[in-house]
């Protein structure tokens, strides 16, 4: 599908392998510390690069405390494809605005690009009837990866499998299986 | 290698050869040449190719084929050492700040140079323990002289910093070389 805005013009595709895009907000897997340095797996072809003091509040003596294993929400600085793309948790006005380390427990899993892009959209009405049935938090991130963690480990897992039946059912399935579910 | 050559009484030690105990041995693995000299005795040297392989030297300038870019410098291959091929390759670095003369720290790697861009550079160091030489583009007339554009066509300078391809119009940064007018080819 394509879409106008302004005398811009983008074409919709499906695509589950993601490209790192700068400008793109994505939850990366801390797999190295190097130094200075994190290493973080974004799902690309090559792993990101994250700074230390790439971090809200961060100074050479007030570290950051990120241990290999745990899970970033920042955007990338650089993409392209010569160079390692690198991560900030900062925007450009040095503010965190909801970045950083993702808190402990919840649930991380993998969707396709298209899905994420429809759960971003303004006014998604998946998250809208998601959110009547039980409260969560939610993170997703551009590179198809999705972080829910709900009050009960049973609440987070009927989310999990919810937005990932998402991406084949119909507006029409996905109502009656709430409606199931809320009616429980 | 390693051969007695001759007694140092009968010829005098030249490149690839040293003396010991009064006779001359190669120290190259390579074909004896034996040259005579005027001044009496003849010359023995011992040489490993044909043409003697030529060496960046401080000062030269080389033209050389980007291979990766990073942040913090570009790694390129050495190709010709002032308009003579080189056999082998040898490995150069471009650091940050040498790229330009001014404004240094405003200096993007990624706005300079890409991987497979041929450059004109100069030899600022003979290298580190990774035999890298230390190259620099500080210089008007050194910089990127050819360059693709992401269309696989060649680009063309517009300005010091901005090459533009034929095809796709789209520009492109690179830190251009102003190349002479009578080396240019039309």
């Amino acid at each position: 599908a394509a879409g106008a805005a302004g005398g811009a013009y983008w074409v919709d595709s499906q695509q589950k392998r993601y490209v790192p895009v700068k400008g793109d907000h994505v939850i990366g897997i801390v797999t190295a510390k190097a130094g200075d340095v994190f290493k973080l797996d974004v799902g690309g072809s090559e792993q990101a690069s994250l700074s230390y003091l790439a971090f809200e509040g961060a100074t050479k003596r007030n570290r950051p405390n990120v241990q290999v294993g745990d899970l970033i929400y920042g955007q990338f600085l650089v993409a392209n494809k010569d160079m390692e793309p690198e991560m900030v948790c900062i925007d450009s006005s040095g503010r965190s605005s909801g970045m950083g380390i993702i808190g402990q427990d919840g649930f991380l899993f993998k969707v396709s690009l298209g899905l994420i892009r429809k759960l971003l959209a303004p006014k998604c009405e998946i998250i809208q009837e998601l959110s009547q049935l039980y409260p969560f938090e939610l993170v997703l991130g551009m590179n198809g990866r999705i972080w829910v963690k709900a009050k009960t480990v049973q609440q987070t897992l009927i989310i999990v499998n919810i937005l990932e039946a998402c991406e084949y059912m119909t507006a029409e399935q996905r109502k009656q299986a709430l409606a199931k579910l809320s009616g429980n | 290698s390693g051969e007695r050559l001759c007694s140092a009484e009968e010829a005098t030690a030249g490149s690839g050869t040293y003396t010991r105990h009064g006779f001359i041995f190669s120290s190259l693995a390579g074909c004896l040449e034996k040259r005579s000299e005027d001044s009496g005795l003849p010359v023995v040297s011992v040489v490993r190719d044909a043409e003697s392989q030529l060496l960046p030297d401080v000062g030269a300038v080389v033209t050389c084929k980007v291979c990766s870019i990073n942040s913090r410098f570009a790694k390129v291959h050495i190709l010709y050492v002032g308009s003579t091929p080189l056999k082998s390759t040898f490995r150069g670095t471009i650091r940050r700040e040498d790229i330009r003369a001014t404004e240094k720290d405003k200096v993007e790697v990624y706005k300079s140079f890409r991987p497979g861009d041929i450059v004109l550079a100069k030899v600022i160091s003979l290298g580190d323990a990774q035999s890298n030489y230390l190259l620099s583009t500080a210089e008007n007339e050194l910089g990127v002289v050819v360059a693709r554009s992401e269309a696989g066509v060649q680009m063309v300078p517009i300005s010091w910093c901005e090459m533009q391809c034929p095809r796709t119009h789209t520009k492109d940064f690179r830190k251009v070389a102003r190349v002479q007018p009578q080396f240019l080819q039309t």
